[in-house]
């Protein structure tokens, strides 16, 4: 049982490798590092006294001088004018008193500063760290639906194309409120909006927009009121997904639900786009719809201190929040964009709104980055901006999984890979090796002998992973994977997020013991099935107490956000329980 | 229907004029003469709220004013 003592130690410390997005590291490859030319760094030993090494600085033939205050103490000089640096180092790196030298080297951070005279103050920009993410994309090629007043795209009878927009990418829309194919603006919001996103961006002119390399759809739902209604609306949705828009921008909503848009908005995503829509202006507990449908990703608003807006309405079905400021701070603390007068449609004007409408664009934004930097479903942009958000942990109704960050985004998108997360089933295998060990040598099965029984084995990976290559296999083979396939490529106690509704809450039931112990109940008559309810529990008790380690996820229907990590440790115990139960020699005989 | 309340602009989105209504719901208001639209202005509204009815200021239901009295 040696062997099972170091399986045990290995797999522990496997399974507490970082959680996924969820511990903040700074992302490599935010820095460029230059050599500056003529300078060289020498760190004496510590203690070195300043008289040594002024004499070591003649003896070199060098202007040496301590880097700082600091310096006196720490040893670092650094020398300037220096004709031949190698040669420099090569005399410095002999002396007794020398812990290191090298050429100086200049760190520049990683950020594209657009040149736009109002970019200054655009802190909804620097807030979501736009001019770091830039250096890594742009949203190139990616084609963004903005579902709204329609844009001010165009020169077309009464209607201006707003300067700022001149040069910016367009592919055709719709405006299903006149039935024509020019969809202009007439009221100002859909070009805010639309600005937010892609804003004309290192022109020159008036301010920058997240995803400057992507293509907007214009697409006109909302009159001159900037009142519609849900036909349209869903028309719309549909008309997107069908013309290649890989994120639709919804900013807009009312209280009524209607089963005609949520259905589009799923329509949209089995079609492969992300559907991101404002949670409300109500300042309620009830995220407005079609934010709160499953399969809509909702945005809350924050002001430039970072707080959930005063406006912004939050609650069960919140999924992030974003800028879209907050004036009541003063000026300067709304979002600016480039649009028209809100009186007279053919003047343009730079203008400061603010709204859960303002934040919404800044996640479409990002999405079309994602979409650009490799992303290929609506789950790996969904699962990357949730994990590179700054939050304090766990989801809350205020915040949902924290404010958008794209750098941050961009990174947990590199980092999670094609998306399957092994460490519940390292959690399993390491939870195994303990519940053998507390197991009497006579009723102690074999440590592999109980993980490569296919009849164990496959339950485990159902209940930990998942099918995770049916997903893989049908999408390199067939096309886009049915939903069945969709369902099995998950771990088991996610599966009815798919079934009823992909609520961002997960089931108290199935983040529970119950569907082991339920199993283990037919396990006491028919003793064949006693080592597929063990890797089933297992399998569970891994799953659940990763995800209480990881902070991940909320659990609907609790009465409070914090009772979801006890809930689920007491669960996920009460299935290794089970697993015990079932694992030991004389029950499996 | 009818509904008692308070006249109010929000300053949200493009800006919206709203009816705090003494029901406690607010109500996005919709149409009717201009001089409805007063801050602070006490009044009783005719009109019916549009259920289907979506928009950019997301503050509350739709009430679509037919006429309204002062109170």
């Amino acid at each position: 049982m040696r062997s099972g003592w170091w399986m045990c130690v290995l797999l522990l410390a496997a399974a507490c490798a970082p959680a996924p997005g969820r511990t903040k590291v700074t992302p490599p490859g935010t820095a460029r590092a230059a050599a500056v030319p003529h300078a060289l760094v020498v760190d004496f030993r510590d203690g070195t006294p300043a008289e040594e090494v002024a004499e070591r600085a003649r003896r070199w033939g060098l202007s040496l001088h301590l880097n700082s205050v600091e310096g006196a103490r720490s040893g670092i000089a650094i020398a300037d004018g220096v004709d031949d640096v190698d040669a420099a180092l090569a005399r410095i790196r002999g002396d007794a008193a020398v812990e290191e030298a090298e050429p100086l080297v200049q760190l520049e951070a990683l950020a594209f500063t657009p040149n736009d005279p109002e970019f200054p103050k655009q802190w909804n920009l620097r807030m979501i760290h736009m001019p770091e993410a830039w250096e890594r994309s742009r949203g190139k090629g990616v084609v963004v639906a903005v579902i709204d007043t329609g844009i001010a795209y165009e020169d077309h009878g009464d209607f201006v194309q707003v300067p700022d927009l001149a040069g910016a990418r367009f592919v055709p829309g719709y405006d299903f409120v006149h039935d024509t194919e020019h969809p202009n603006d007439d009221n100002g919001h859909g070009t805010h909006v639309a600005g937010t996103i892609a804003q004309r961006t290192n022109n020159g002119v008036g301010v920058a927009g997240v995803a400057f390399e992507a293509r907007l759809m214009p697409l006109k739902v909302l009159d001159r009121s900037g009142i519609g209604n849900s036909a349209d609306i869903a028309d719309a949705i549909r008309w997107a997904a069908d013309h290649g828009a890989k994120v639709l921008n919804l900013s807009l909503g009312g209280p009524g639900y209607s089963g005609v848009m949520e259905r589009a908005v799923a329509y949209a995503r089995g079609k492969g786009a992300v559907v991101i829509c404002a949670a409300g202006n109500a300042g309620t507990g009830q995220v407005s719809y079609p934010a709160a449908y499953a399969g809509a990703v909702a945005v809350g608003a924050v002001g430039p201190d970072g707080q959930l807006a005063p406006y912004s309405s939050w609650g069960e079905a919140l999924d992030l929040v974003a800028p879209g400021g907050n004036t009541r701070l003063g000026p300067g603390n709304g979002i600016l964009q480039a649009t028209i007068d809100r009186t007279d449609f053919r003047k343009p004007v730079l203008a400061e709104y603010q709204g859960t409408s303002m934040a919404t664009p800044h996640v479409a934004g990002v999405a079309a980055l994602l979409f650009a930097a490799g992303a290929r479903t609506p789950d790996e942009v969904e699962k990357a901006l949730f994990a590179g958000a700054v939050s304090e942990g766990a989801w809350t109704p205020r915040a949902g999984h924290g404010r958008l960050d794209a750098l941050g985004a961009l990174h947990a998108l590199e980092t999670t890979g094609p998306g399957v997360d092994w460490a519940p089933l390292a959690w399993s295998a390491a939870l195994l090796a303990l519940l053998l060990l507390s197991l009497t040598v006579k009723t102690r099965p074999g440590y592999l002998n109980v993980l490569l029984n296919p009849a164990t084995l496959l339950p485990l990976l159902l209940s930990t992973v998942g099918l995770w290559f049916l997903k893989l296999l049908w999408q390199r083979f067939v096309g886009h994977p049915p939903p069945a396939a969709e369902v099995l490529s998950l771990p088991l106690p996610d599966w009815e997020r798919i079934l009823f509704g992909r609520g961002r809450l997960a089931s108290p039931l199935m983040y529970s013991a119950v569907v082991p112990a339920v199993a283990a109940l037919f396990a006491l008559k028919w003793r064949a099935l006693r080592p597929v309810v063990a890797g089933l529990a297992l399998g569970f008790a891994g799953f659940l107490l990763y995800a209480a380690w990881a902070k991940a996820p909320g659990i609907a229907y609790l009465p409070f956000t914090f009772l979801a990590r006890p809930w689920l440790v007491l669960n996920g115990v009460l299935a290794a329980l089970v697993s015990r139960a079932m694992l030991r020699r004389e029950a499996q005989r | 229907m009818k509904v008692r309340g308070t006249v109010e602009f929000r300053d949200v989105e493009m800006g919206v004029w709203v009816l705090a209504g003494d029901d406690g719901r607010t109500y996005q208001l919709a149409g009717g003469r201009s001089s409805l639209l007063k801050e602070g202005q006490r009044v009783e509204i005719d009109g019916e709220v549009d259920e289907g009815a979506m928009g950019i200021s997301m503050v509350g239901p739709v009430l679509r004013v037919r006429g309204y009295k002062t109170l």
